[in-house]
Protein backbone atom coordinates (compact mmCIF):
# COMPACT_ATOMS: atom_id res chain seq x y z
CA UNK A 1 0.00 0.00 0.00
CA UNK A 2 3.12 2.29 -0.72
CA UNK A 3 2.15 5.62 -1.72
CA UNK A 4 3.35 6.50 -5.22
CA UNK A 5 6.16 9.19 -3.40
CA UNK A 6 7.56 5.50 -1.63
CA UNK A 7 7.09 3.88 -5.19
CA UNK A 8 9.19 5.94 -6.82
CA UNK A 9 11.88 6.46 -5.21
CA UNK A 10 12.51 2.71 -4.67
CA UNK A 11 12.20 2.56 -8.30
CA UNK A 12 15.05 4.98 -8.65
CA UNK A 13 16.91 2.79 -6.19
CA UNK A 14 16.53 -0.06 -7.83
CA UNK A 15 17.22 1.53 -10.92
CA UNK A 16 20.99 2.94 -9.57
CA UNK A 17 21.62 -0.23 -8.39
CA UNK A 18 21.15 -1.93 -11.38
CA UNK A 19 23.97 1.06 -12.59
CA UNK A 20 26.35 0.33 -10.12
CA UNK A 21 26.52 -3.26 -11.08
CA UNK A 22 27.43 -2.13 -14.69
CA UNK A 23 30.11 0.10 -13.32
CA UNK A 24 31.48 -1.95 -10.85
CA UNK A 25 32.16 -4.71 -13.72
CA UNK A 26 33.59 -2.44 -15.74
CA UNK A 27 35.66 -0.84 -13.38
CA UNK A 28 37.00 -4.81 -12.83
CA UNK A 29 37.58 -5.10 -16.13
CA UNK A 30 39.49 -2.09 -16.92
CA UNK A 31 41.46 -2.86 -13.66
CA UNK A 32 42.67 -6.53 -15.33
CA UNK A 33 43.13 -4.99 -18.51
CA UNK A 34 45.52 -2.21 -16.81
CA UNK A 35 47.77 -5.03 -16.04
CA UNK A 36 48.03 -6.75 -19.18
CA UNK A 37 48.70 -3.32 -20.98
CA UNK A 38 51.22 -2.46 -18.43
CA UNK A 39 53.14 -5.78 -19.25
CA UNK A 40 52.72 -5.58 -22.64
CA UNK A 41 54.11 -1.62 -22.46
CA UNK A 42 56.77 -3.26 -20.28
CA UNK A 43 57.96 -5.70 -22.90
CA UNK A 44 58.15 -3.63 -25.80
CA UNK A 45 60.70 -1.27 -24.31
CA UNK A 46 63.67 -3.69 -24.94
CA UNK A 47 63.11 -3.39 -28.44
CA UNK A 48 62.88 0.09 -28.47
CA UNK A 49 66.18 0.47 -26.21
CA UNK A 50 67.75 -1.74 -28.49
CA UNK A 51 67.12 -0.17 -31.91
CA UNK A 52 68.05 3.61 -30.41
CA UNK A 53 70.82 2.21 -29.62
CA UNK A 54 71.82 0.61 -32.64
CA UNK A 55 70.71 4.03 -34.64
CA UNK A 56 72.98 6.14 -32.39
CA UNK A 57 75.76 3.67 -33.64
CA UNK A 58 75.46 3.98 -37.03
CA UNK A 59 74.56 7.70 -36.96
CA UNK A 60 77.82 7.69 -35.06
CA UNK A 61 79.81 5.85 -37.18
CA UNK A 62 78.70 6.92 -40.46
CA UNK A 63 79.13 10.82 -39.28
CA UNK A 64 76.04 12.80 -40.09
CA UNK A 65 74.45 10.60 -42.57
CA UNK A 66 71.88 12.03 -44.64
CA UNK A 67 68.10 10.56 -45.28
CA UNK A 68 65.02 11.93 -46.49
CA UNK A 69 63.32 10.96 -43.19
CA UNK A 70 66.25 12.84 -41.34
CA UNK A 71 65.63 16.09 -43.29
CA UNK A 72 64.29 18.65 -41.90
CA UNK A 73 61.74 20.78 -44.61
CA UNK A 74 60.16 24.21 -44.29
CA UNK A 75 56.86 23.52 -42.66
CA UNK A 76 53.55 24.60 -45.12
CA UNK A 77 51.67 21.55 -43.79
CA UNK A 78 51.62 19.78 -40.60
CA UNK A 79 50.48 16.30 -40.02
CA UNK A 80 49.00 15.47 -36.98
CA UNK A 81 48.63 12.41 -35.04
CA UNK A 82 46.19 12.16 -32.92
CA UNK A 83 45.59 9.04 -30.24
CA UNK A 84 42.36 8.45 -28.59
CA UNK A 85 39.98 5.89 -27.60
CA UNK A 86 36.71 3.50 -29.63
CA UNK A 87 35.00 3.44 -26.40
CA UNK A 88 34.19 6.32 -24.15
CA UNK A 89 33.21 6.15 -20.41
CA UNK A 90 37.17 6.89 -19.73
CA UNK A 91 36.60 10.04 -17.93
CA UNK A 92 38.39 12.70 -19.47
CA UNK A 93 40.74 10.71 -21.03
CA UNK A 94 39.74 11.36 -24.43
CA UNK A 95 39.06 15.04 -23.85
CA UNK A 96 42.46 15.68 -22.92
CA UNK A 97 44.14 14.67 -25.83
CA UNK A 98 41.57 16.03 -28.12
CA UNK A 99 42.30 19.20 -26.84
CA UNK A 100 45.89 19.60 -26.79
CA UNK A 101 45.63 18.32 -30.52
CA UNK A 102 42.91 21.15 -31.08
CA UNK A 103 45.00 24.11 -29.11
CA UNK A 104 47.85 22.64 -31.31
CA UNK A 105 45.35 23.11 -34.48
CA UNK A 106 44.25 26.37 -34.07
CA UNK A 107 47.83 27.53 -33.34
CA UNK A 108 49.10 26.10 -37.03
CA UNK A 109 46.23 27.33 -38.36
CA UNK A 110 46.90 31.14 -36.88
CA UNK A 111 50.33 30.28 -38.52
CA UNK A 112 48.91 29.90 -41.95
CA UNK A 113 50.25 26.29 -42.14
CA UNK A 114 48.24 23.27 -43.60
CA UNK A 115 46.94 20.82 -41.88
CA UNK A 116 46.16 16.67 -42.36
CA UNK A 117 44.63 14.80 -39.55
CA UNK A 118 45.71 11.06 -39.07
CA UNK A 119 43.45 9.93 -36.23
CA UNK A 120 43.26 7.08 -34.31
CA UNK A 121 40.06 5.78 -32.16
CA UNK A 122 36.50 6.75 -33.13
CA UNK A 123 35.92 9.43 -30.13
CA UNK A 124 38.54 11.93 -31.84
CA UNK A 125 37.22 10.43 -35.58
CA UNK A 126 33.76 11.59 -34.27
CA UNK A 127 35.39 14.92 -32.35
CA UNK A 128 36.54 16.20 -35.71
CA UNK A 129 34.52 15.05 -38.25
CA UNK A 130 31.15 16.39 -36.06
CA UNK A 131 33.41 19.89 -36.18
CA UNK A 132 34.47 20.12 -39.87
CA UNK A 133 37.93 18.82 -40.12
CA UNK A 134 38.81 17.32 -43.06
CA UNK A 135 40.06 13.74 -41.51
CA UNK A 136 42.96 11.94 -43.85
CA UNK A 137 42.35 8.32 -42.38
CA UNK A 138 40.89 7.54 -39.71
CA UNK A 139 42.63 3.82 -37.62
CA UNK A 140 39.77 2.09 -35.85
CA UNK A 141 39.56 -1.36 -33.68
CA UNK A 142 43.30 -0.56 -32.47
CA UNK A 143 43.01 0.68 -29.19
CA UNK A 144 41.69 -1.76 -26.71
CA UNK A 145 45.10 -4.00 -27.76
CA UNK A 146 47.05 -2.80 -30.25
CA UNK A 147 49.57 -5.26 -31.92
CA UNK A 148 52.37 -4.15 -33.82
CA UNK A 149 50.91 -4.86 -36.73
CA UNK A 150 48.54 -2.06 -36.05
CA UNK A 151 51.47 -0.09 -35.67
CA UNK A 152 52.92 -0.62 -38.55
CA UNK A 153 49.97 0.13 -40.51
CA UNK A 154 49.84 3.90 -38.98
CA UNK A 155 53.54 3.71 -39.54
CA UNK A 156 52.99 3.02 -43.52
CA UNK A 157 50.33 5.87 -43.64
CA UNK A 158 52.73 8.89 -42.16
CA UNK A 159 55.86 7.67 -43.90
CA UNK A 160 54.17 7.78 -47.26
CA UNK A 161 52.58 11.31 -46.73
CA UNK A 162 56.33 12.22 -45.44
CA UNK A 163 58.40 11.24 -48.21
CA UNK A 164 55.96 12.30 -51.08
CA UNK A 165 55.89 15.95 -49.35
CA UNK A 166 52.24 15.81 -48.45
CA UNK A 167 53.66 16.74 -44.93
CA UNK A 168 56.50 18.39 -44.01
CA UNK A 169 56.35 17.17 -40.54
CA UNK A 170 54.44 14.89 -38.28
CA UNK A 171 53.28 15.72 -34.78
CA UNK A 172 51.63 12.93 -32.37
CA UNK A 173 49.50 13.36 -29.55
CA UNK A 174 49.20 10.84 -27.24
CA UNK A 175 48.62 9.81 -23.45
CA UNK A 176 51.72 8.94 -22.11
CA UNK A 177 51.17 6.28 -18.92
CA UNK A 178 53.54 7.88 -16.13
CA UNK A 179 51.77 6.12 -13.38
CA UNK A 180 48.30 4.32 -12.57
CA UNK A 181 47.02 7.62 -10.95
CA UNK A 182 48.48 9.78 -13.81
CA UNK A 183 48.31 10.19 -17.35
CA UNK A 184 49.44 13.05 -19.36
CA UNK A 185 48.16 14.29 -22.86
CA UNK A 186 51.72 14.33 -24.40
CA UNK A 187 52.84 15.66 -27.56
CA UNK A 188 55.88 13.81 -29.45
CA UNK A 189 57.77 15.31 -32.86
CA UNK A 190 57.24 12.01 -34.93
CA UNK A 191 59.00 12.90 -38.32
CA UNK A 192 61.34 13.83 -39.58
CA UNK A 193 63.09 11.48 -37.20
CA UNK A 194 65.48 13.35 -34.47
CA UNK A 195 68.41 11.04 -34.34
CA UNK A 196 68.63 9.91 -30.81
CA UNK A 197 71.50 12.21 -28.83
CA UNK A 198 74.13 10.63 -27.18
CA UNK A 199 73.70 11.24 -23.53
CA UNK A 200 75.67 10.77 -20.36
CA UNK A 201 79.20 9.68 -21.30
CA UNK A 202 81.37 10.36 -24.36
CA UNK A 203 82.21 7.36 -25.89
CA UNK A 204 85.57 7.84 -27.75
CA UNK A 205 85.63 7.19 -31.38
CA UNK A 206 83.01 5.77 -33.46
CA UNK A 207 82.21 2.22 -34.23
CA UNK A 208 83.71 1.02 -37.05
CA UNK A 209 81.05 -1.15 -38.15
CA UNK A 210 81.04 -3.99 -40.91
CA UNK A 211 78.23 -3.21 -42.97
CA UNK A 212 76.32 -5.75 -44.91
CA UNK A 213 74.96 -4.16 -46.95
CA UNK A 214 76.06 -0.40 -46.85
CA UNK A 215 75.17 2.07 -44.30
CA UNK A 216 72.91 3.88 -46.37
CA UNK A 217 70.57 0.36 -46.76
CA UNK A 218 70.95 -0.25 -43.50
CA UNK A 219 69.49 3.10 -42.56
CA UNK A 220 66.79 3.11 -45.10
CA UNK A 221 65.66 -0.37 -43.33
CA UNK A 222 66.32 1.06 -39.89
CA UNK A 223 64.27 4.53 -39.39
CA UNK A 224 61.35 3.57 -40.58
CA UNK A 225 61.31 0.88 -37.80
CA UNK A 226 62.38 3.54 -35.39
CA UNK A 227 58.98 4.89 -36.46
CA UNK A 228 56.89 1.78 -36.36
CA UNK A 229 58.27 1.11 -32.99
CA UNK A 230 57.88 4.86 -31.27
CA UNK A 231 54.02 4.87 -32.99
CA UNK A 232 53.72 1.08 -31.11
CA UNK A 233 54.91 2.60 -28.04
CA UNK A 234 52.70 5.48 -28.02
CA UNK A 235 49.95 3.25 -29.02
CA UNK A 236 50.81 0.78 -26.52
CA UNK A 237 50.89 3.32 -23.81
CA UNK A 238 47.54 5.46 -24.29
CA UNK A 239 45.85 1.97 -24.57
CA UNK A 240 47.40 1.42 -20.49
CA UNK A 241 45.93 4.97 -19.69
CA UNK A 242 42.67 4.66 -21.37
CA UNK A 243 42.32 1.39 -19.26
CA UNK A 244 43.62 3.43 -16.19
CA UNK A 245 40.94 6.37 -17.06
CA UNK A 246 38.38 4.43 -17.21
CA UNK A 247 39.28 2.07 -13.83
CA UNK A 248 38.93 5.83 -12.33
CA UNK A 249 36.14 7.02 -13.65
CA UNK A 250 34.12 3.42 -13.37
CA UNK A 251 35.35 3.55 -9.55
CA UNK A 252 34.08 7.36 -9.19
CA UNK A 253 30.99 6.39 -10.61
CA UNK A 254 29.78 3.23 -8.29
CA UNK A 255 31.02 5.23 -4.96
CA UNK A 256 28.76 7.39 -6.42
CA UNK A 257 25.45 5.13 -6.69
CA UNK A 258 26.73 3.81 -3.47
CA UNK A 259 26.19 7.39 -2.08
CA UNK A 260 23.14 7.95 -4.14
CA UNK A 261 21.85 4.81 -2.81
CA UNK A 262 22.11 5.64 0.66
CA UNK A 263 20.86 9.26 0.28
CA UNK A 264 17.52 7.98 -1.62
CA UNK A 265 16.82 4.93 1.16
CA UNK A 266 16.74 7.87 3.95
CA UNK A 267 14.14 9.67 2.01
CA UNK A 268 12.59 6.51 1.42
CA UNK A 269 12.26 5.38 5.24
CA UNK A 270 10.94 9.38 5.99
CA UNK A 271 8.48 8.55 3.37
CA UNK A 272 7.59 5.15 4.59
CA UNK A 273 7.28 6.62 8.46
CA UNK A 274 5.11 9.51 7.43
CA UNK A 275 2.70 7.13 5.93
CA UNK A 276 2.69 5.34 8.56
CA UNK A 277 2.20 7.97 11.16
CA UNK A 278 -0.53 8.66 9.26
CA UNK A 279 -1.95 5.53 9.15
CA UNK A 280 -2.00 5.60 12.44
CA UNK A 281 -3.16 8.75 13.42
CA UNK A 282 -6.33 7.99 11.18
CA UNK A 283 -6.71 4.39 12.94
CA UNK A 284 -6.63 6.48 16.70
CA UNK A 285 -9.05 9.60 15.10
CA UNK A 286 -11.33 7.07 13.70
CA UNK A 287 -11.40 5.20 16.55
CA UNK A 288 -12.19 8.03 18.87
CA UNK A 289 -14.66 9.38 16.46
CA UNK A 290 -16.57 5.81 17.05
CA UNK A 291 -16.32 6.08 21.07
CA UNK A 292 -17.18 9.66 21.05
CA UNK A 293 -20.50 8.77 18.68
CA UNK A 294 -21.22 5.81 21.14
CA UNK A 295 -21.10 7.66 24.29
CA UNK A 296 -23.38 10.47 22.96
CA UNK B 1 85.04 -24.04 -22.80
CA UNK B 2 84.90 -21.67 -25.53
CA UNK B 3 84.46 -18.09 -25.01
CA UNK B 4 80.94 -17.03 -24.68
CA UNK B 5 79.52 -14.01 -25.51
CA UNK B 6 76.06 -11.89 -24.18
CA UNK B 7 73.21 -12.76 -27.16
CA UNK B 8 69.67 -11.12 -27.27
CA UNK B 9 66.80 -11.94 -30.04
CA UNK B 10 64.31 -9.29 -29.11
CA UNK B 11 61.17 -8.35 -31.55
CA UNK B 12 58.84 -5.08 -31.02
CA UNK B 13 55.99 -7.22 -28.68
CA UNK B 14 58.82 -9.32 -26.21
CA UNK B 15 62.43 -10.13 -25.42
CA UNK B 16 62.21 -13.91 -27.26
CA UNK B 17 65.48 -15.25 -25.71
CA UNK B 18 68.41 -13.48 -24.24
CA UNK B 19 71.41 -15.19 -22.68
CA UNK B 20 74.94 -16.54 -23.04
CA UNK B 21 75.96 -18.62 -26.36
CA UNK B 22 79.45 -19.54 -27.81
CA UNK B 23 77.97 -19.49 -31.45
CA UNK B 24 75.71 -18.06 -33.08
CA UNK B 25 74.27 -18.54 -37.07
CA UNK B 26 72.04 -16.20 -38.36
CA UNK B 27 71.25 -15.57 -41.74
CA UNK B 28 71.33 -11.97 -43.29
CA UNK B 29 70.57 -10.48 -46.87
CA UNK B 30 73.65 -11.48 -47.77
CA UNK B 31 74.11 -15.03 -46.76
CA UNK B 32 74.39 -16.93 -43.93
CA UNK B 33 77.13 -15.09 -41.02
CA UNK B 34 78.34 -17.20 -38.22
CA UNK B 35 79.63 -15.33 -34.89
CA UNK B 36 82.42 -16.36 -32.40
CA UNK B 37 82.83 -14.64 -29.73
CA UNK B 38 85.49 -11.13 -30.30
CA UNK B 39 83.62 -10.76 -33.78
CA UNK B 40 83.79 -7.98 -35.36
CA UNK B 41 81.55 -4.94 -35.14
CA UNK B 42 79.08 -6.02 -37.50
CA UNK B 43 75.61 -4.20 -38.34
CA UNK B 44 73.67 -6.33 -40.97
CA UNK B 45 70.45 -6.51 -41.97
CA UNK B 46 68.19 -10.29 -41.60
CA UNK B 47 67.07 -12.10 -44.11
CA UNK B 48 64.11 -14.73 -43.65
CA UNK B 49 65.44 -17.50 -42.14
CA UNK B 50 66.38 -20.02 -39.10
CA UNK B 51 68.85 -18.65 -36.25
CA UNK B 52 71.00 -20.81 -34.52
CA UNK B 53 72.30 -20.15 -30.99
CA UNK B 54 74.59 -22.45 -28.70
CA UNK B 55 75.69 -22.85 -25.39
CA UNK B 56 78.01 -25.24 -23.85
CA UNK B 57 75.79 -27.82 -25.78
CA UNK B 58 72.47 -26.29 -25.92
CA UNK B 59 71.15 -25.36 -28.89
CA UNK B 60 67.68 -22.98 -29.61
CA UNK B 61 66.31 -22.67 -32.72
CA UNK B 62 64.62 -19.64 -33.93
CA UNK B 63 62.66 -18.53 -36.64
CA UNK B 64 63.47 -15.47 -37.38
CA UNK B 65 61.86 -12.64 -40.10
CA UNK B 66 63.46 -9.80 -41.09
CA UNK B 67 65.24 -7.05 -38.66
CA UNK B 68 68.66 -5.98 -37.79
CA UNK B 69 71.75 -7.72 -36.56
CA UNK B 70 74.13 -5.51 -34.15
CA UNK B 71 77.94 -7.11 -32.80
CA UNK B 72 79.42 -5.32 -30.93
CA UNK B 73 81.63 -5.74 -27.90
CA UNK B 74 80.30 -9.18 -27.43
CA UNK B 75 77.03 -8.34 -27.40
CA UNK B 76 75.10 -9.45 -29.76
CA UNK B 77 71.42 -8.07 -30.69
CA UNK B 78 68.99 -9.46 -32.94
CA UNK B 79 66.31 -6.67 -33.46
CA UNK B 80 63.54 -8.72 -35.34
CA UNK B 81 60.25 -7.95 -36.88
CA UNK B 82 59.25 -10.99 -36.19
CA UNK B 83 60.39 -13.97 -34.21
CA UNK B 84 59.47 -17.43 -32.62
CA UNK B 85 61.52 -20.35 -30.74
CA UNK B 86 61.06 -23.17 -32.58
CA UNK B 87 61.42 -26.61 -30.69
CA UNK B 88 62.09 -28.59 -33.92
CA UNK B 89 65.26 -28.78 -35.87
CA UNK B 90 66.63 -26.18 -38.01
CA UNK B 91 64.12 -27.14 -41.24
CA UNK B 92 61.19 -26.54 -38.84
CA UNK B 93 63.07 -23.64 -37.87
CA UNK B 94 63.41 -22.43 -41.37
CA UNK B 95 59.70 -23.43 -42.08
CA UNK B 96 58.53 -21.09 -38.86
CA UNK B 97 60.71 -18.33 -40.50
CA UNK B 98 59.10 -18.37 -43.70
CA UNK B 99 55.56 -18.34 -42.45
CA UNK B 100 56.15 -15.77 -40.29
CA UNK B 101 56.88 -14.06 -43.75
CA UNK B 102 53.87 -15.48 -44.99
CA UNK B 103 51.88 -14.43 -41.87
CA UNK B 104 53.18 -10.70 -42.57
CA UNK B 105 52.34 -10.41 -46.54
CA UNK B 106 48.63 -11.48 -45.43
CA UNK B 107 48.53 -8.71 -43.31
CA UNK B 108 49.79 -5.85 -45.45
CA UNK B 109 47.07 -7.33 -48.18
CA UNK B 110 44.14 -7.25 -45.52
CA UNK B 111 45.84 -3.66 -44.74
CA UNK B 112 45.86 -2.99 -48.35
CA UNK B 113 42.25 -3.82 -49.35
Amino acid sequence: MASAELRQIRRRINSVNSTKKITRAMELIAASRIVKAQQRVKQSIPYAEKLTEVIRNVARASGGVAHPLLERREVRTVGMLVISSDRGLAGAYNANVIRMAEAAMIEHANEDRELKLFLVGKKGQTYFRFRGYHVERAFLGVTDAPSYGDARAVANTLLEAFATGEVDTVEAYYTRYVSALNQQATLYRLLPVEPPTTEGEEQAGAVAYTYEPSPGEILDRILPRYVEAAIFGMLLESSASEHASRQRAMKAATDNANELVKILTRIANQARQAEITTEISEIVGGAEALAEARGE
Amino acid sequence: MAKSFQVDVVSPEATVWSGEATFVVARTVEGEIGILADHEPTMAALATGAVIIESDGDRTLIGVHGGFLQILDNQVTLLTDRAQISEGGRDVAARIAAELQELEQAEEELEGS
